[in-house]
């Protein structure tokens, strides 16, 4: 087994320099890394061996989609200990507003009579990047009463369906000092 | 003793999950329109089925069932957002209309302006 | 006495009666959509259940398909609502 093991490497690692550029090999390896850890999880075992296969089969996998994966230029490997924190932090905000949520529409479905007042409101983001784009809107999404309905075309207003909207200047309110201050922290 | 204790919480945890995904489908079934049908099973369903798979993975442990059981749940979790959004705005450019509790539609003012 | 599983195979099969109807009677093709993927967690659901009462994992491989075939499709199909073509 040992041998495969070392033969795996030096394949994948050819593979990787068929890319051309350290950052293309770099970004080949982060994205077949994190493949392999997918490949553990629906493989059912944590070994080092299913690991490798998987590594290989990501790296094959990835190779004819090369140019969905563009290489960001200000991209730094090492982030520091203090966006790891704000990351962990946003997760604990996230779990506790998804039971929140869960707890509110249940509410609603159970009552006797459903007295509700939906609509779209329009609701102003400060996230520039595509990244912090998208996790404000799936957090949206997760969050009590509002689904992410689209984005308008320059990037700075979020289109939300809301539950009770009788009051939108309020839910504007709780999702920018709420919700968007974690992602500001943790995604930019 | 540590293993009934888990036993014990992992049939509570299931029997959550079950209750909250029979509500996603009530509300399926009670609220008026499709976006907020889409409130209901986006976000109630998709905790109870990872309740579901969470109860599995503390009667299991790491063995490849429960590990299975993780990549479903997350999977889950990650993919609802996604699909709600994407059938909200097919919806809405598609010509579904609001109930008729609604209050605003900015959406619809905005999509009419960039037409004109 | 019922055992565990039944009690949630008997909830699971009255949470499909919602989703049927609406997808038979629902009044536009979003709603059919949605219920359509609501059907697929129901079902997610159901063989999460099984293979928690067997204790097999091979009902967690049909889940794990399962699930994403379900999203594959809701995207597909909101796609072609959106604008008029799949690919």
């Amino acid at each position: 087994m040992k041998k495969y093991i070392s033969l795996a490497a030096v394949l994948g690692i050819v593979w990787c320099f068929i890319h051309g550029t350290f950052l293309g090999i770099v970004w080949c390896f982060i994205h077949g890394t994190f493949l392999g850890i997918v490949w553990c999880f629906i493989h059912g075992t944590f070994s080092f061996n299913s690991f490798i296969f998987g590594l290989l089969i990501g790296l094959v996998c990835i190779r004819p989609f090369r140019f969905l994966y563009k290489p960001e230029s200000n991209f730094n490997l090492f982030s520091p200990p203090s966006r790891i924190i704000s990351i962990i932090r946003y997760f604990v905000v996230l779990i506790k507003e998804i039971i929140k949520a869960n707890i509110v529409v249940a509410k609603i479905v159970l009552k006797p009579k459903i007295d509700i007042n939906p609509g779209i409101i329009a609701v102003p983001i400060r996230c520039k990047t595509d990244l912090g784009i998208t996790a404000i809107a799936n957090t949206i999404t997760l969050t009590p009463g509002t689904i992410t309905v689209d984005i308008s075309d320059n990037k700075s207003l979020l289109y939300v369906h809301c539950i009770d909207a009788s009051d939108p200047d309020a839910v504007a309110a709780s999702i920018r000092n709420g919700l968007e201050k974690y992602v500001l922290e943790a995604f930019e | 003793m540590i293993n009934t204790v888990l036993n014990v919480l992992s049939d509570i945890v299931l029997l959550i999950g079950l209750f909250f995904v029979f509500l996603g489908m009530l509300g399926l079934l009670r609220l008026p329109d499709a976006y907020n049908r889409l409130h209901a099973t986006s976000k109630i369903a998709t905790l109870g089925a990872f309740g579901v798979m969470l109860s599995i993975v503390l009667r299991t442990g790491f063995t490849p069932l429960g590990v299975k059981a993780i990549a479903v749940g997350l999977f889950l979790l990650l993919t609802a957002p996604i699909a709600a959004h994407m059938i909200t705005r097919a919806a809405h450019r598609h010509g579904v209309g609001l109930c008729k509790e609604s209050v605003v539609d900015e959406y619809g003012k905005a999509c009419k302006l960039s037409k004109k | 006495m019922i055992s565990l599983l039944d009690f949630s195979l008997i909830i699971m099969v009255l949470a499909f009666i919602p989703c049927i109807y609406r997808i038979i009677k629902g009044p536009t093709i979003a709603d059919r959509v949605i219920s359509l993927d609501a059907l697929t967690t129901v079902i997610i659901v159901m063989l999460g259940a099984y293979s928690y009462d067997h204790n097999s994992a091979f009902f967690m491989d049909v889940a794990l398909v399962l699930a994403v075939i379900s999203f594959v499709g809701t995207v597909t199909v909101a796609k072609y609502l959106d604008e008029g073509v799949v690919l």
